[in-house]
């Protein structure tokens, strides 16, 4: 188990390390001079020159990718080009606003998801399960876009039933503000999650042991909360944890939408800014809460199930 | 107990309607017994709002519009601009007097107010955190600021080749990779405590708007040493407010400042703001509200429904809900506003839109008569239409109105929309029907709107025959492109720094050439010459003549395809008292009045 | 020689679990044709396609950028052209939407006609040769699937300019980890069996053991990978658009979103709905018709 770890973080190495090379070429090649962005209106050549001598710019590409790694091994991603804070404040900042939409949202729609998922499969080839699997087909087919534009505009322009946008710290403003997208998320990703939670579920109902049971007479309820629940766990488990350290990062397109100042929006600004060190950052923090998760995922497996062995 | 209390905002209380946001709620219920009673009245609150989120609230770095208005909350400067009077005049701050201006024009004496005090902070050691007063050494420093290669100020362009001395500290600083604020700066000179001398370096009529711009405003070197890097987040100042609550991404709360000196609501004002009654609270100590709430709503939706909801108290109209508060007949606020008694504010913009033409790039650069050939394809009244809501006025020239040097009667023969003589003038630039012609480039940012104006153009020029390569960029991209003078078009805008045409006219002034705001890099010897000896003339009929004169020189040689002058519509609730639409609103939050029986 | 090589064949089409392998595609064609929703599912499709074809050839909804009307024009049944309205510039929206349909249907189809192949050839190499191509492979995939896709997709747009090719490019560099990732792990299986081992006795190359050998085995999985890497690139350019990183200058679903972001307060609905349902049904049937593929293919199931 330890040696497993350990070998696993080592491996991340290798990755890390990938990650920011991509990053690195594809950001400082592309995306604008972040010289020119910090500038302003009334620049001349040689405010620009003194920029990208300030901010180590005018160094050969190769320098400036050590300076990365460099940041990386440390943690130190010094200050945002464009908000002139400090990106390890700014993330600090972001986490709490992405956490308060993606919690409560991914803990509804597992919780609603796996209730369903159960419901439907117990009923399995019933007409509530043909329908609640087109529905789910249906949801997952509708674009996410209309969901939140036409959840804009009908709940919260129309009804009044939410506010349109925007963030509020207190904890009133929290869920006044964030209910509406963690409805629309829950309704977003509830079909295909009640889908794979319904397959995960029936592949179990399918098994002998299950069959040994209904023959011995156990009553179907009994047979489903016993037996089948406990072993369709690990499916289901392994496929929520995996998204946990996702959650930290909030949506893009949630945050973009509804003005809330998380990860999201802070990654989505930079992108619109050059703001290269904030982009850096992001995007290693990213990879790592991947990588991360992928090794969760492995732990649990092997926890809830000892026929996997850590190796 | 003043962070609870602000936590329980009143505009929260109401119901959480959604039956899911109740279920989730319950452990509000600990936070209801906590309002405690506070000193300042909760109701008696400017709400308003920012569609960018705050850069910080450095005044080195307030280079936009936003960060201009929320530095101004708490920093001042020397200057100001006169709250009512129209044209825009400027009045002392920070300063006693305006200056005394040497007779050669270029040395400027402020004398500065005595007891003017800054904010209290941990940082005033020498006076156990009790703000000390300000002195002409401090407006030295706030100004080096400026020129220190290590800050990098965007603002620099205010002072950069005009004080004398102060280029060579910069240009020093630089070399030695250190700032030493300790040096004299000939140019800069704090006489006595309260006497500031700025010498420049040739005469300049422009240069006193500078200093009622936000960057200039005053900032103490104790405080900027104490917090470093993280300046920007602690702001101490001169003003009317300080600060409260903070978060530069969502919102900043202010609340009075008790040390705020002695200030008075203006008393003259012409017939008009008397009629207003924005003259009520003439000779009253300012600020009239205790507390200034500023939440940044980055789409505009957002920002219309809390107006709409009364969250805010005054929000511009989205050109989406337009039609929801303007009567398209009247021209007036529909009946669902007036019923709500909001007032509706038309404010010309001191700005001007417009397609730069790369006058480097050897098609559109070289020939006179393609541009004008292109100019005269615009349907300018149509696009005012569509994406204006009719709320712009045609730009003949590159001066808007409200600016000396602007002409009503001055008709650009290139802005008529007339196809037959765009085509005649395309025969003229040697492109007949557009024969010959490669696509042309133009570069267009990737926003919705800017997406649709692009299309548009692309439609308009397709009616005479030519071609549009359209380069879609982000903003960065765009940037880019524009200071290595690439492209052969892009559409671009320019808002008044200060309100003299001079600011519009270096527009087209060669050594302003990309990078700098010269986008079209125009270069023109006779508009230079013209240039220069304007900058040398007082606001004078001969200096508006001459500004005429240069507008004529740019309509003729069509670097830029003029687009329109925007008008501001601003709509208040009937709460908000002595508000005054202000092209520079700095710092005028001081002159609101909220009348608290009106808000519910 | 000639004798050997029937007995190769022989021995394969014994050894592989022949009668199933073979039939399996026989069956599924079976169940396929049984399945109402699947056969409806395909007349959508090909309905999609027959639009998306016919739209090339402008011979339907064109021209998209005439002025058919006034700026936000309301839907008026008496002719096609207005029956889903106007935009700002009084053009047709139903022309729009199928202009529109026509590139989402060529960024599908050009999305997943490379994506696949290529994520599964990529994958068969890494899984069957194993050893350093795999680590390589396997460092690869993991590199590029830890950056998000989002970040990723941005990148690879503003890097190549903006417009068709720099979408196909950036959306073939996120989608083929996917079947590579599968196919990998098959092949991983697969080689060990004992009709590979057996061709491999009887020197059959590497490239024709992959091709010809394993690659037919696992083909399945290409085929339900097919149908939702369609269905993701459409998705995703519509959001890549509306992000304002993709298509530009032509009437795409994204563009459609994007444009309704602003009018939908002031109550023109039917760009953002005929944007949405058109990509709405589209995706249904390839939803369903992946799923019904994946019943029929897999025995497991049913």
């Amino acid at each position: 188990m330890f040696t497993f770890l350990v070998r696993r973080i080592i491996g991340t190495i290798p990755i890390v390390f990938g990650v920011a090379l991509v990053v690195f070429v594809l950001f400082n090649i592309v995306g604008g001079d972040p010289a020119l962005m910090m500038v302003g209106k009334h620049a001349t050549a040689q405010q620009i020159a003194d920029i990208r001598r300030e901010y180590g710019l005018d160094l050969p590409l190769p320098i400036q990718f050590l300076h990365y790694l460099r940041d990386i091994a440390t943690f130190d991603f010094g200050r945002s080009y464009a908000t002139r804070q400090k990106i390890s404040d700014m993330i600090m900042n972001g986490v709490g606003p992405s956490l308060s939409l993606t919690l409560p949202a991914f803990m509804l729609t597992t919780v609603v998801s796996v209730l369903l998922g159960l419901v439907v499969s117990y009923f399995r080839g019933k007409i509530i399960d043909r329908v609640a699997v087109i529905l789910c087909v249906i949801g997952m087919s509708i674009s996410v876009l209309a969901y939140i534009l036409f959840g804009q505009y009908y709940l919260a322009y129309d009804l009044r039933l939410f506010p349109i946008s925007g963030y509020d710290y207190s904890l009133t403003g929290r869920f006044e503000y964030l209910a509406l997208p963690i409805l629309l998320w829950l309704f977003l990703s509830m079909g295909s999650e009640v889908r794979f939670f319904r397959t995960a579920i029936l592949e179990e109902t399918s098994q002998d042991y299950v069959r040994t049971a209904r023959a011995k007479g156990v009553s179907e309820p009994r047979v489903f909360l016993k037996h089948v629940l406990k072993n369709s766990m690990v499916p289901i488990v392994t496929n929520v944890v995996l998204e946990i350290p996702l959650l930290v990062l909030g949506s893009f397109l949630f945050e973009n939408f509804f003005g809330i100042p998380g990860l999201g929006s802070i990654t989505i600004d930079a992108l619109h800014n050059s703001d290269l060190p904030v982009i850096k950052t992001m995007a290693f923090v990213i990879s790592l809460l991947l990588i991360f998760g992928n090794i969760m995922t492995d732990l649990i497996y092997a926890l809830v199930d000892p026929r996997v062995k850590l190796s | 107990m003043e962070l609870l209390y602000l936590m329980i905002n009143p505009k929260h209380t109401r119901l959480v309607r959604s039956a899911f946001a109740l279920s989730l709620g319950v452990s509000l219920l600990a936070f209801v017994g906590c309002t405690k009673k506070s000193d300042l009245d909760p109701t008696n609150t400017f709400y308003t709002s920012s569609i960018a989120k705050i850069k910080g609230l450095d005044p080195a770095f307030a280079d936009d519009m936003y960060s201009g208005y929320e530095v101004t909350r708490i920093y001042e400067g020397l200057l100001q601009y006169k709250y009512l009077k129209r044209p825009y005049e400027l009045e002392p701050c920070l300063a006693e007097a305006m200056p005394t201006i040497s007779k050669d024009g270029k040395t400027y004496t402020f004398k500065l107010k005595k007891g003017v005090v800054f904010q209290d902070d941990k940082a005033f050691k020498a006076t156990n955190g009790k703000g000390r007063e300000v002195t002409a050494e401090d407006f030295v420093y706030s100004f080096k600021r400026l020129a220190d290669p290590k800050l990098n100020s965007p603002m620099w362009w205010l002072f950069d080749g005009k004080i004398e001395g102060l280029n060579e500290w910069h240009d020093a600083s630089a070399k030695a990779g250190k700032s030493d604020y300790a040096a004299n700066i000939s140019g800069l000179k704090a006489v006595d405590a309260s006497t500031l001398q700025i010498k420049l370096k040739s005469r300049s009529y422009q240069f006193v708007y500078a200093l009622a711009m936000p960057a200039t405003t005053v900032v103490a070197k104790e405080v900027v040493e104490e917090y470093g890097a993280e300046f920007l987040n602690h702001p101490v100042g001169t003003g009317a407010f300080k600060l409260a609550e903070y978060n530069p991404s969502a919102k900043i709360v202010y609340v009075k400042s008790p040390s705020f000196r002695k200030e008075f609501y203006p008393s003259e004002g012409d017939a008009e703001d008397q009629a207003k009654g924005l003259l009520a609270d003439a000779g009253k100590q300012l600020p009239l509200v205790d507390k200034v709430v500023m939440t940044v709503h980055v789409e505009s939706q957002p920002q219309w429904l809390n107006f709409m909801q009364g969250n805010l108290d005054l929000a511009p109209i989205p050109k989406d809900n337009f039609a929801q508060a303007i009567d398209p007949k009247t021209k007036g606020l529909t009946e669902e506003m007036k019923k709500k008694n909001i007032q509706l504010f038309i404010e010309p913009s001191l700005d001007i839109t417009h397609t730069s033409f790369n006058m480097t790039d050897p098609v559109v650069g070289k020939n006179k008569y393609l541009r004008q050939a292109i100019s005269t394809a615009i349907n300018t009244q149509e696009e005012i239409d569509l994406f204006y809501n009719g709320r712009a006025v045609s730009a003949q020239g590159p001066i808007p109105p409200g600016l000396a040097g602007y002409d009503p009667a001055t008709k650009n023969p290139y802005k008529e929309y007339n196809l037959e003589k765009a085509k005649e003038l395309l025969k003229k630039a040697g492109y007949p029907d557009g024969k010959g012609l490669a696509p042309l480039e133009y570069l267009s940012l990737a926003d919705t709107t800017a997406r649709q104006m692009t299309e548009y153009f692309q439609k308009a020029m397709t009616a005479i025959g030519i071609q549009v390569k359209v380069q879609t960029f982000s903003w960065p991209e765009f940037q880019q492109s524009l200071k290595n003078k690439k492209g052969q078009m892009w559409s671009f805008a320019w808002g008044a720094d200060y309100p003299d045409a001079e600011n519009f006219l270096q527009l087209f002034y060669s050594k302003n050439s990309s990078p700098g705001p010269n986008d079209a890099n125009y270069d023109n010897p006779e508009f230079d010459k013209l240039y220069e000896k304007s900058l040398t003339m007082n606001d004078s009929p001969a200096r508006t003549e001459l500004y005429k004169k240069m507008a004529a020189i740019v309509i003729e040689d069509t670097p830029w395809a003029f687009g329109v002058h925007r008008l501001t519509y601003g709509l208040t609730h009937p709460w908000l008292k002595n508000y005054k639409p202000h092209e520079f609103n700095h710092g005028m939050a001081k002159y609101y009045r909220i009348d608290t029986n009106l808000r519910k | 020689m000639t004798t050997t090589t029937t007995t190769v064949t022989e021995t394969v089409s014994l050894d592989k679990p022949l009668p199933k392998g073979r039939s399996l595609w026989q069956l599924s064609w079976m169940r396929l044709k049984k399945d109402p929703y699947a056969i409806a599912c395909s007349v959508i499709i090909l309905f999609y396609v027959v639009v998306a074809l016919l739209s090339r050839l402008d011979l339907v909804g064109y021209p998209w950028d005439a002025k058919v009307g006034e700026s936000y024009g309301r839907p008026d049944t008496s002719s096609f052209a207005t029956f889903l309205g106007m935009d700002i510039f009084g053009r047709s929206v139903m022309y729009k939407t199928i202009y529109g349909l026509r590139i989402a249907m060529s960024i599908g189809l050009v999305t997943a006609c490379i994506a696949v192949p290529l994520g599964a050839s990529m994958g068969a190499i890494a899984g069957y040769y194993g050893g350093w191509i795999d680590e390589v492979f396997v460092w690869f995939y993991t590199t590029l699937s830890s950056i998000p896709d989002l970040l990723l997709l941005i990148a690879i747009s503003y890097a190549l300019g903006k417009g068709m090719t720099a979408m196909y490019v950036a959306l073939i560099s996120t989608s083929w980890i996917g079947i590579a990732r599968v196919i990998r792990g098959e092949f991983i299986k697969h080689k060990e069996r004992e009709y590979v081992v057996a061709a491999d006795a009887l020197g059959a190359s590497d490239f024709s053991k992959i091709f010809k050998h394993i690659l037919p085995n696992v083909s399945h999985f290409l085929i339900l990978n097919f149908s939702m890497q369609f269905m993701s690139a459409i998705k995703a350019e519509v959001i890549l658009t509306f992000l304002g990183v993709g298509i530009q200058g032509l009437p795409s679903w994204g563009n459609m979103i994007d444009d309704a972001k602003l009018e939908l307060a002031r109550g023109v609905w039917w760009q953002l709905t005929g944007a949405t349902v058109a990509m709405f049904v589209i995706v249904l049937a390839l939803n369903i018709l992946g799923d019904s593929l994946r019943d029929a293919l897999d025995p497991k199931i049913k």
